[in-house]
């Protein structure tokens, strides 16, 4: 278990003070970012994060864009949920575009998007346990991270940037055997959760790592605007799924899990990381939901708009990627590219209360808190 | 006392993970998925979407342009969002065959042509596998190899070069000395 030490019982010499600068190439910041710390022995004194070395100037190039040439950036945004990124954005133009999608359409959306929810946490799951020191975990969540991504390059072409739900539709409708494959992939899937669980998450080291390392209280967690599994970690039973149904997802049964402190303080980083896994378990339940319940017939292309040109105005529409509360405000001129466009994203805010929670941690600590908050940069930096 | 319940935990946790793996060691012939790359490679998955006679492939790879079905309406270009895609085009007779450019004047489909294509380079480096460019093409000559007409290519992941020029496909089938009094013509 990691020791907190308070301010107080330091010196307070500035002179034993040390800026210690990690990253911006560095494994255990997952992608480029620099932490300046400044440390007095191996405590944390002060985080300050640099961001901004993986800008792309994805909002301002937009606005040089038409809405459907977007799409290609709105994906490399956050480049592990790329679904859930496009699924946010067609919800956006279509509301400004008063745009009512078909039935099938929504639930091949919900089913692309869950599956990518899943890939997304197997990836956050591997590479915490990676970052606490658990290299094994790491190549089981990749093996079955492997196979939803043969699932989606078989469906559209692409394993990653996928560019494939679109504005008032999809590019395609679901390949012959899909579904069935689909299928294959929940039975095989669902015992491999118990696996993980076996291997890491109620393993002793593990958990005397993660611990009671990292609490965000729930005030904090809010006052901070972190979301996603994240906030739910922190005990706020806050999921926009439910809270704001957006799309079909009221039609589903599943629950919300939140962080309870089982193994240590409400808020800890094993809380965080314990919603993921029961994360994986709720969207597999409605990934099941949606085959069972998925019309099998119907045209996909059936509200597709042939040009995209909204009337002016401006929306702000969120959805629930895997990293949380991602919103898109688009602000329309009437032309067919939007005169204002910004994304709002959770794994940002999450990054913002770093130095909030982690001063007077050890920097070993600091690594998993970084970890356990499951940020993208590429989200981060846009 | 908690000191040797930990110690306890720590040793009975270590062995249920250690036995999820010994379960995997003891299997790896028959559920072993790792490949040694170069000389085996994984399948590629099914791609019959089910709409062709032959398997639509929408597997995305290098760009393909069947010249002999281009007729310049430069809408892949437009659609490109990082304008990769590069034409220029000359106009001729319609629908008159130019043996000594290459150039046909009718399509598959039998539209007609009236423009020759001085040039279509795509640069492949800059190219985002975003397979915008294929959906507005009218003639389908246009594809991430695959597409309709699957069976005239293959596909190819391997596709690296020493040299970044390389990288820039062109397409123009007219011959570089031709090409010169086209341009001339032009100015």
């Amino acid at each position: 278990m990691g020791i907190k030490i308070n301010n107080q019982n330091t010196h307070n010499s500035s002179d034993e003070e040390m800026v210690l600068n990690i990253g911006p190439q560095h494994p255990s910041t997952h992608g480029v970012l620099r932490l300046k710390t400044i440390t007095d022995g191996e405590i944390i004194k002060k985080i300050t994060p640099y961001i901004g070395y993986l800008h792309r100037c994805f909002e301002k190039h937009c606005e040089n864009l038409t809405y459907e040439q977007a799409i290609p950036f709105v994906d490399r945004c956050d480049y592990i949920g790329s679904m859930n990124n496009d699924f946010g954005y067609a919800i956006a133009v279509e509301k400004l575009m008063d745009i009512q999608v078909p039935e099938k359409v929504e639930y091949i959306r919900v089913i692309v998007a869950e599956m990518n929810r899943i890939a997304s946490h197997l990836l956050a799951v591997g590479v915490f346990g990676l970052d606490v020191g658990a290299v094994t975990p790491f190549v089981y969540c990749f093996r079955d991270r492997e196979r939803i991504l043969d699932l989606f390059e078989m469906l559209c072409g692409a394993r990653l940037l996928y560019n494939y739900i679109w504005v008032g539709g999809v590019s395609h409708d679901f390949p012959v055997g899909w579904v069935e494959k689909t299928y294959e992939f929940l039975d095989y899937f669902e015992p491999k959760i118990i696996e993980t669980n076996d291997l890491l998450t109620y393993n002793k080291i593990f958990i005397e790592r993660t611990a009671d390392v990292g609490v965000i209280p729930p005030e904090v967690a809010i006052s901070y605007g972190v979301t996603g599994p994240n906030l739910r970690g922190s005990g706020v039973k806050w999921d926009l799924r439910k809270n704001e149904t957006y799309s079909i997802y009221d039609k589903f049964d599943f629950d919300i899990p939140i962080g309870t402190g089982a193994m240590g303080t409400i808020g800890d980083c094993w809380d965080r990381y314990y919603v993921r896994i029961r994360e994986l378990e709720e969207s597999l339940k409605i990934v099941r939901q949606a085959l069972d319940q998925m019309p099998r017939q119907g045209d996909i292309y059936e509200s597709m708009p042939k040009k995209i040109r909204p009337n002016a105005g401006h929306i702000y529409s969120r959805t629930e990627s895997p990293r949380g509360d991602l919103g898109f405000y688009i602000e329309s001129d009437g032309s067919a590219t939007p005169s204002r466009l910004k994304l709002r994203s959770p794994a940002f805010t999450a990054l913002s209360c770093m130095d909030e929670i982690s001063k007077g941690w050890m920097l070993a600590d600091m690594l998993t808190i970084l970890g356990s908050l499951d940020i993208v940069l590429g989200e981060i930096d846009r | 006392m908690n000191y040797f319940l930990s110690i306890f935990q720590t040793i009975s946790t270590l062995i249920i993970g250690m036995s999820v793996t010994l379960g995997h060691m003891l299997k790896i012939r028959k559920g072993n998925v790792t490949l040694q790359y170069p000389v085996e490679r994984w399948p590629r998955p099914e791609r019959d979407i089910g709409f062709s006679p032959d398997s639509y492939n929408v597997i995305r790879s290098r760009l393909t342009v069947d010249m002999d079905d281009c007729i310049g309406c430069l809408k892949c270009e437009r659609a490109c969002p990082v304008d990769c895609i590069k034409i220029e085009t000359h106009k001729v007779e319609k629908g008159e065959d130019i043996t000594e450019a290459n150039h046909t004047g009718v399509t598959s489909n039998g539209t007609t042509k009236r423009l020759l294509l001085t040039r279509f380079d795509i640069d492949m480096s800059e190219c985002c596998y975003c397979n915008l460019c294929t959906y507005p093409c009218p003639e389908e000559c246009i594809f991430m190899v695959g597409g309709p007409n699957s069976t005239r290519h293959e596909i190819d992941y391997e596709f690296s070069e020493y040299d970044r020029n390389d990288m820039i496909y062109r397409f123009s089938k007219v011959p570089p000395d031709i090409l010169q009094s086209y341009v001339q013509e032009n100015k």
